[in-house]
């Protein structure tokens, strides 16, 4: 078997991160301000916020917070807004951010306006410019495209937002852990990530930070451990993480950002970026396959691809039933830049790396991709 | 060909609107079998593959497989969940 759907769900994982959830669930269950082993418990927790500060270039980790996942991050800051007006995003967005704000009663505040993308997934300064009005007030950017690999200009992108005074948020889900993401000197007011990609930890994780001050209308409320006698928030003294916390969850987020920070992200970045190299170098060698962006352009750990002659969903399924290759095939939940792309109506195949990823399988890879599009060619 | 196993496919996005289950047979899907499904919809025959794909499409259903496998998957649009019946009575007669 051949692992290359990374931008879903990263695979293998590191074996600490097994071993960090198996140790957890192991351990005397940490009753948050009740015994003498939440210590332990919150060093874990305090770790990986301390973790996930470096990857994602924030210096106050106490506005890290968790979620199940980038789903629930987007959800709840996106739900948390209390202002009207406009709300920007680029064509590259997830249907995370979409779908919230077109059906969260609290997002539906702001009007949704669809900043264009060229066809590689580039947001230029050009189309966000001619884009925002006096009315906007938010701006949603996808650091890294799930569907082409496109990094933005975030440093020029929160300029911009920072020169129109708007509430600037970054979703990071792809990028982070594989790509230097840097919060703070971009100037995001609010960041978005996945703990299960790059950031190698196992599924059901993620988070969001948003700057010191700003104040969220949350998304839910329960138990918190703060002050249980207290029934509303009057003040505005909100809490953003209810109930009991996904501790073994935590734990593997924190082995993987560890083995992250150990291993050391230029690194991971090397090896991501010599294995596109050889893919896009070897599909463009293949008569017959289309591959949307370049190595120049797309510098992020997945691309996608289709044979000129064959349906990207039957071809996932030959890739995956007669050569044990697995990747993702159809709009990869972000339907907007397959307008650009002109794949709307049947999608891409998606190709996607990890730092675990050889050139082994990258070979076998191109060889089943010449053996498919040499048979099909001229089919259509 | 019998079928004995019927799975809703893991791949929740990739039929989108539509819902996927992979079959699994009794037996692995030779040409003659393959062939025997032409009547279920417009057929697609890929056998100058390493392992020909097969694929039958209809308005409200596909039908997809590799030859020399013991399953195949059958996607079907939503409102339609009971053409499934006809198509495991269909296989089960070839």
């Amino acid at each position: 078997m051949i692992y290359l759907n990374n931008a879903a769900t990263s695979y293998p994982k590191p074996v600490c991160v097994a071993e960090s959830v198996q140790a957890c669930l192991c351990d005397v269950p940490a009753s948050q301000f009740r015994g003498g082993a939440q210590i332990q418990e919150n060093t874990r927790e305090e770790q990986c916020r301390n973790n996930l500060g470096k990857l994602l270039g924030v210096s106050d980790t106490s506005r890290i917070f968790f979620t199940s996942g980038a789903t629930e991050a987007l959800n709840t800051i996106l739900g948390g807004l209390d202002m009207e007006g406009e709300i920007l995003v680029t064509q590259t967005e997830h249907n995370s951010v979409l779908r919230p704000i077109l059906n969260l009663n609290t997002a539906k505040r702001l009007q949704m306006q669809v900043v264009p993308c060229r066809a590689d997934g580039e947001v230029t300064l050009e189309a966000l410019e001619a884009a925002v009005t006096p009315k906007t007030k938010v701006l949603v950017v996808n650091h890294c495209s799930n569907v082409t690999g496109k990094v933005q200009d975030m440093d020029r992108i929160g300029k911009f937002a920072r020169d129109h005074e708007l509430f600037f948020l970054a979703d990071v889900s792809q990028s982070a852990g594989c790509l230097s993401v840097r919060g703070e000197e971009w100037g995001a007011d609010a960041l978005a990530f996945t703990g299960h990609k790059g950031l190698l930890g196992m599924q059901g994780t993620g988070g969001f930070y948003i700057r010191p001050g700003f104040k969220l209308l949350p998304l839910k409320y329960g138990g918190t451990g703060t002050n249980s006698a207290q029934l509303t928030y009057e003040a505005g003294d909100y809490e953003y993480e209810t109930g009991t916390r996904n501790l073994p969850g935590i734990a593997s987020l924190c082995a993987g950002t560890d083995f992250i920070l150990k291993k050391g992200l230029s690194e991971i970045m090397d090896t991501e970026r010599r294995l596109m190299k050889l893919l896009y170098e070897g599909l463009s060698l293949i008569s017959g396959v289309c591959v949307y962006g370049s190595y120049e352009s797309c510098k992020g750990p997945v691309l996608s691809m289709n044979f000129r002659d064959l349906n990207p969903s039957d071809a996932s399924y030959i890739l995956w039933s007669s050569y044990g290759i697995i990747l993702r095939s159809g709009l990869h939940c972000s339907p907007l830049i397959h307008k650009a792309m002109g794949t709307r109506e049947k999608g891409t195949i998606r190709v996607s790396v990890s730092c675990f990823t050889t050139e082994e399988e990258i070979q076998e890879f191109l060889k089943a991709v010449g053996e498919i599009a040499a048979s099909v060619q001229g089919r259509a | 060909m019998k079928i004995i196993g019927k799975v809703q496919s893991r791949e929740k996005c990739a039929e989108s609107g539509w819902f996927a289950y992979d079959y699994l047979l009794d037996g692995k899907m030779d040409r003659e079998f393959i062939l025997s499904l032409k009547p279920l919809g417009g057929f697609v025959y890929l056998d100058m593959l390493k392992q020909p794909f097969f694929k039958i499409e209809n308005h409200y259903y596909i039908l997809k497989g590799i030859q020399g496998n013991d399953y195949f998957r059958a996607a079907v649009h939503g409102g339609h969940q009971e053409l499934l019946i006809r198509i495991e009575e269909y296989v089960a007669g070839c």
